[in-house]
């Protein structure tokens, strides 16, 4: 039975069309697959869908009834769920108080009624007991949480939803295994009990694990449905980049070997601070350093330690031959250090301003620029963004109008106009498509072949493997184990990184 | 988990931080017991139990103002028009208790009224803001010039006396206590009831971050009205405060509170840009401007100082109160 058909259904802002003609059917008790890169138009299609975008054409039928969704309201009036891949919570409340934000549970019609809030989010809490992690419970303020237990209330609340059918854009990119494992198990559960579900990840394998069958967006039209058993990982790929590409080149060759001749970029020496201790390691000019293990064991703590943005114990750092201490990240800018993070609202946007002003703060600090102009500027972004095939209308529009890949690639932009030394990623392919990634590697590959140092912090084993020189594994905020040379195997790998967890 | 006890942004927090994010005004109430030793200390007789009635007696109004500014603040609005709607409804019942001879069932009948009024203003600010979507800081400034030629319309000079029962009753006793603690009982009974209601976990929700509260379902604009309504009905009973303390009507009355009131409610611990905050801090906030003018007065400045010294203390206690409150906030 068909649960929700969408047909012909489109979206422009402005001159940008997002979705060209979007086609989806989903059925009851199936997990539905929806691929395509960053900014064919996923996103778009499922704010559709939950009310928070309005389409100009097109016919959505919900139980093969035509409906109106006319906002987000409408839309849960409909029996739709969705978890939304920016979150929707609000970090001043409680957790419980979130689950159950939506429809909170009236006494007397004007009050809470904390009971049955109490009673109700409980149900949802519990089905992630013993991987929510140290720190979550019911009357925990959802801005003291991780980022992976944000996602886990987003996640609650989502289900706390009870629709029929329900969107999950991009629900995995901050968990961890054990967390991941549970989702998938209550996901079944949800499709024997006849719901319908859509499902967003750029993860291969959870596609593989979890869906039923997968429809293919690129360029904002609906490419193809494919049943997932009777098709493999290539033929989706190649489907998703039309054809443009061999883009997964760069994560399966291996890494330029560089030797550390030069001398090294990077150097720690036995650096402790919060969330992580006596860590030691150098980073060779024109070496990429790789840093593994499970989600939050310190690497991110590490890098942004580094950068200035966290705060040192004791132990030292060396750029070059000279103490760097960053005191904060205007001084390591300064002194030619570079930070990414995958976390580009909270860290790398400036949101609602124009493309080449968010390309530029680097450059503005570095050369105490003190008067801006933009057509000078113009030349020296423009080379900073093509390096990196960034799309986008025109310097000037803002920085929100690209999809998040390309937000990713300006960010990254912002640090070529004057080279660093050392570049620090921290996750930097979080949440971006298959090819946005392929143009990153490329790039990253080509900084380690000038001579930068580069550190890559990375939640997907497949990049540290296929990009990074050596890789150091960290383990509950200390290095446990450094593969090098032919150690550096999916198994080892994964091993390390078990070991104490 | 190893891998908890290292993350380390997101760690637990600890006892202080945990009272903080509990009871967010304790700062507010700190300031509020070293005010109250400093005005001791100056003047040992400020603390007698007759000046503190006349201070609370004083200072309701800005209390109840404080505390209508919370509710808009809440949703991460502002409302720069609450001293005008105060003024506006001053006048409305000091003109109509005047007309209808000043018994007891004109007062009542002429409160009723003015509560109308309050929430008819609060209506006007939630439509303009919330339905049409203008700036809340400039909107609000436009209503309340608006409010304020309504009141010069109504009253055009200051000076109509209130009837002798109105301010009496406000001004005197009730079975041995002074009437303001009854005001002050029953303010807290209603902070507390309307504390539990879903509307003050909607506005905070809203506040926290609208576009999120818009995509979980929630009727952000409906909600942000009632949270200017909340705000023009406390407006409006803080006018009756106003006209029980002052006695008399005066178009122009509430102008200056409106920013005592937004001072106030950051003085309280809440934050200006919605989401998080407490109506209990701002009642203490209300009473800190309070008391710094009395420990102003009792120091001995002289009056030309006074204002100055009086800024520079609003200043000082700012910010030891942003400071401990940011420690609060997740």
């Amino acid at each position: 039975m068909s649960k929700l058909k969408l047909s012909g259904v489109s979206k422009a802002y402005g001159a940008t069309l997002a979705l060209r003609r979007g086609d989806l059917e989903v059925m009851a008790g199936e997990v539905h697959v929806l691929m395509g890169s960053n900014g064919s138009g996923k996103s778009t299609l499922c704010k559709i869908i939950a009310g928070s975008v309005r389409p100009d054409d097109g016919r959505i039928l919900i139980d093969d009834t035509p409906v109106t969704i006319t906002g987000p309201r409408s839309a849960r009036a409909q029996g739709i769920g969705i978890f939304y891949q920016e979150l929707s919570l609000a970090a001043h409340r409680t957790v419980e108080e979130n689950v159950c934000l939506a429809a909170l549970p009236a006494k007397a019609r004007l009050f809470v009624d904390r009971a049955t809030l109490k009673e109700r989010a409980a149900r949802y809490i519990t089905l992630f007991e013993g991987v929510s992690g140290e720190g979550f419970s019911a009357d925990a303020l959802v801005g003291n949480l991780r980022p992976d237990q944000r996602q886990l209330v987003e996640i609650m609340k989502a289900l706390a939803s009870e629709a029929p059918l329900i969107i999950f854009d991009e629900p995995t990119s901050a968990l961890d295994r054990a967390q991941v494992e549970r989702f998938f198990e209550i996901l079944r559960d949800l499709k024997r009990r006849g719901r319908g579900i859509i499902f967003i990840s750029h993860r291969m394998d959870e596609i593989k694990a979890i869906g039923d069958r997968v429809t293919i967006i690129r360029d904002g039209e609906t490419i193809t449905t494919l049943n997932l058993n009777e098709t493999d990982a290539g033929t989706v790929i190649r489907l998703m980049v039309g054809g443009a590409g061999d883009m997964p080149a760069s994560q399966s060759s291996a890494p330029a070997a560089v030797d550390a001749k030069d001398g090294a970029a990077l150097t720690v020496r036995n650096l402790s601070g919060s969330g992580f201790r006596s860590v030691s390691f150098e980073v060779a000019r024109g070496e990429i350093l790789g840093f593994g293990g499970l989600h939050g064991q310190g690497q991110s703590a590490l890098l942004r330690a580094i950068f200035g943005a966290g705060s040192i114990g004791s132990g030292e750092i060396l750029i070059g031959s000279d103490r760097f201490d960053a005191a904060s990240p205007r001084d390591a800018i300064r002194r030619g250090c570079a930070y990414v993070s995958g976390d580009r609202g909270r860290d790398g946007v400036i949101s609602g301003r124009p493309i080449i002003e968010n390309v530029t703060p680097i450059h503005y600090l570095r050369d105490r620029l003190m008067i801006a102009r933009p057509s000078k500027l113009r030349d020296k972004v423009a080379p900073a963004l093509e390096s990196m095939h960034t799309k986008f209308a025109s310097l000037f529009h803002p920085i929100n109008s690209l999809s998040g890949g390309n937000q990713q690639k300006v960010i990254i932009a912002r640090w070529l106009i004057d080279r660093p030394d050392v570049l620090l990623l921290d996750d930097p392919t979080k949440g971006i498509d298959l090819s946005a990634k392929a143009d990153l590697f490329a790039l990253i590959r080509q900084l380690a072949a000038d001579g930068l140092g580069i550190v890559l912090y990375s939640s997907e084993d497949a990049e540290l493997l296929g990009n990074a020189n050596r890789i150091l594994v960290f383990n509950g905020g200390s290095v446990s184990r450094e593969l090098t040379g032919p150690e550096r195997t999916r198994y080892n790998l994964y091993q390390a990184a078990y070991e104490a967890a | 988990m190893a891998e908890i006890a290292t993350s380390p942004t997101y760690r637990r927090a600890g006892g202080l931080r945990r009272l903080l994010e509990r009871y967010p005004f304790l700062p507010a109430l700190a300031i509020v017991l070293v005010l109250l030793a400093l005005n001791g200390i100056f003047s040992p007789n400020s603390l007698s139990y007759r000046s503190l009635t006349g201070l609370l007696s004083t200072y309701m109004a800005l209390i109840l103002l404080a505390i209508a500014q919370t509710y808009v603040v809440y949703a991460g609005d502002i409302d720069l028009s609450a001293g005008s709607i105060l003024s506006l409804v001053n006048v409305a019942i000091i003109v109509l208790m005047e007309r209808w001879g000043g018994g007891a069932g004109a007062v009542l009948l002429a409160l009723a009224i003015g509560l109308l009024l309050g929430l008819a203003c609060g209506l006007v600010n939630g439509l303009v803001v919330a339905a049409l979507r203008l700036q809340a800081i400039v909107a609000t400034f436009a209503t309340s010039i608006f409010f304020t030629g309504l009141a010069l319309y109504i009253l055009p000079v200051a000076g109509t006396p209130a009837p002798t029962i109105f301010w009496r009753t406000y001004g005197g006793r009730l079975l041995g206590l002074p009437f303001v603690f009854y005001i002050l009982v029953g303010l807290v009974v209603l902070l507390a009831v309307l504390s539990r209601t879903r509307l003050a976990t909607q506005l905070l929700a809203v506040g926290d971050d609208q576009q999120a509260a818009y995509q979980t379902g929630l009727p952000v604009v409906a909600i942000r009205i009632r949270g200017y309504l909340l705000c023009g009905l406390f407006s409006a009973l803080a006018a009756f405060c106003i006209t029980g303390d002052t006695a008399s009507g005066d178009p122009l009355v509430g102008g200056k509170m409106t920013l005592f009131s937004v001072a106030a409610v950051v003085l309280g611990g809440s934050a200006l840009s919605g989401g998080w905050g407490t109506v209990v801090g701002s009642l203490l906030g209300a009473l800190t401007i309070g008391l710094i003018s009395s420990v102003v007065f009792f120091m001995g400045t002289p009056s030309e100082w006074q204002n100055f010294v009086q800024g520079l203390a609003i200043l000082v206690v700012l910010m030891a109160g942003v400071l401990a409150g940011r420690r609060a906030r997740p």
